[in-house]
């Protein structure tokens, strides 16, 4: 599946993984495709509850890869 | 077998589970020990060794004697219950293979890392206590001074959340055209491993403490564990407990911990009715408000508490390293400042213990604690339902203009 943008966010704690996220859906055109790349445990709940909660739709099951997790998120 | 394991290191608990076991563990803590589940209080003892192992002479600091800082840290239970939580969250860190060495990328979370640590660790001494002795097992103490600092803590976080999302503290991230990284093989798995080796070493240790007549370490040794794994698998973060509430209008985290209050302090007041124990009273004050403000604003500055702080260390999290750091001269500063620049006087003083048991008696205990606690869930869903989809409100707005 390829993305229009992709956030490595591979480092990066709570609140920002979330934040950022959804900054960056918010600032791309319907239909564009967002791929996030988080290791942070907290967000592995966090991100897709809230982009959901925002409207936003997880496109498919989040992939865990080792001890990270990569979301595919349609603005 | 392999179904169990999965359902148990697979995934993450749900939060509610979590939390309310460690709210009827806590109480059935304070019915076997006395004491209760806290950490800061060691912290500070903590703090104190340091002192004196860089050759600081500690004797005559107040706060060092209210905190009763003599022998050393294994040989406390309050102790075991600090070491216990690191070493069970390890341990199922390691059984669900998710250690892995994280460096934030960007630097300036070292340094919010540090200054949120030292704020929270300050503020939290000053009001006798953290998420846990002035709030989780405060309020199911019937410790007035709990409530103060939940309402306290509520407004600190919320001033944290404001100053966490301006440009200049969140940074930017490292958005990239097109696709990044791609599935890859995973390799042996081998922590598994490494975590039941150290389960089977950890549990050598306590069965030795019973064995050599230490019940008292034994048993705050396995509770300390028992701590440690839940808030781990469940991700019992009280940090975003608030500031979830006021930036996104998240609430799950927020519900659990009120529920898994009102169960604990059902709990406690059985045992406190049964056994005729006393209940564990800290002082209301000024000193509450205050050090609760500057524990909510320095938690959500340096994204984690110091609780959380502790599992998300762990996990491998670079940044709480910083961030215990900080919390340990945070603590040790108050401990200074109490008697020697004059804060015991300013803002503690005046205060008195008030304990609801007794002052209004068992029965309106519990009705008041309750009551309390249903109006903090009635304020977090009002909050939660009006506010929650504020950013998606913004989004609608550029639309428009586009």
């Amino acid at each position: 599946m390829s993305a229009d943008f992709t956030l490595d966010l591979r480092g990066e704690s709570c609140p920002y993984p979330v934040i950022y996220t959804l900054d960056a859906l918010k600032d791309m055109n319907p239909g564009q495709l967002l791929q996030v790349i988080t290791d942070c445990p907290g967000s592995f709940r966090n991100v897709p509850e809230e982009v959901v909660n925002h409207g936003y739709k997880l496109v498919k099951e989040p992939e865990k890869n080792g001890q990270e997790y990569l979301f595919y998120i349609e603005a | 077998m392999k179904s169990l394991y999965t359902r148990l290191f697979g995934r993450y608990w749900n939060a509610y589970t979590a939390l309310i076991a460690a709210g009827v563990l806590s109480a059935l803590y304070f019915g076997l020990t006395g004491t209760v589940w806290a950490v800061t209080g060691e912290f500070t003892r903590l703090g104190g060794h340091i002192l004196n192992f860089f050759g600081f002479d500690t004797t005559g600091w107040a706060y060092f004697d209210l905190v009763h800082l003599k022998g050393s840290s294994f040989e406390r239970s309050d102790g075991w219950i600090v070491w216990g939580m690191f070493i069970g969250a390890l341990i199922t860190v390691l059984l669900s293979n998710s250690f892995k060495i994280r460096v934030p990328k960007q630097k300036r979370r070292l340094v919010q890392g540090l200054i949120g640590g030292i704020i929270a660790g300050f503020g939290a001494r000053l009001a006798m206590g953290c998420n846990l002795a002035a709030f989780f097992t405060g309020v199911p103490q019937f410790s007035f001074h709990s409530w103060i600092f939940i309402v306290a803590t509520g407004f600190g976080t919320y001033l944290g959340a404001q100053i966490a999302k301006t440009k200049w503290w969140k940074g930017k991230p490292a958005l990239t055209k097109g696709s990044a990284v791609s599935k890859t093989r995973e390799k042996r798995v081998i922590q598994p491993y490494v975590g039941g080796v150290v389960a089977i070493a950890y549990s050598a240790l306590i069965i030795y403490f019973f064995a050599t007549g230490k019940p008292l370490l034994g048993t705050a040794a396995i509770f300390g564990a028992l701590f440690g794994i839940l808030i781990e698998r469940g991700q019992i973060c009280f940090t975003s407990a608030f500031r979830d509430l006021w930036l996104t209008g998240r609430s799950l985290m927020g519900k659990a911990i009120i529920a898994a209050m009102a169960v604990s302090s059902v709990f406690t007041i059985i045992v406190i009715a049964i056994y005729g124990m006393e209940p564990i009273t800290q002082v209301t004050s000024p000193g509450t408000f205050v050090g609760g403000f500057l524990f909510g604003l320095g938690i959500v500055l340096a994204s984690s508490c110091e609780t959380g702080m502790m599992y998300r260390l762990m996990e491998g999290q670079v940044l709480y390293l910083v961030v215990f750091a900080g919390n340990l001269i945070g603590v040790t500063l108050l401990a200074y400042a109490w008697d020697h620049l004059g804060v015991y006087n300013l803002l503690v003083a005046s205060g008195t213990k008030i304990n609801l048991v007794t002052a209004i008696g068992p029965v309106w205990a519990i009705i008041a604690t309750l009551t309390m606690l249903a109006a903090c869930w009635v304020f977090v869903d009002y909050w939660a339902k009006n506010k929650r989809y504020r950013m998606t409100v913004k989004r609608e707005e550029k639309k428009l203009v586009s």
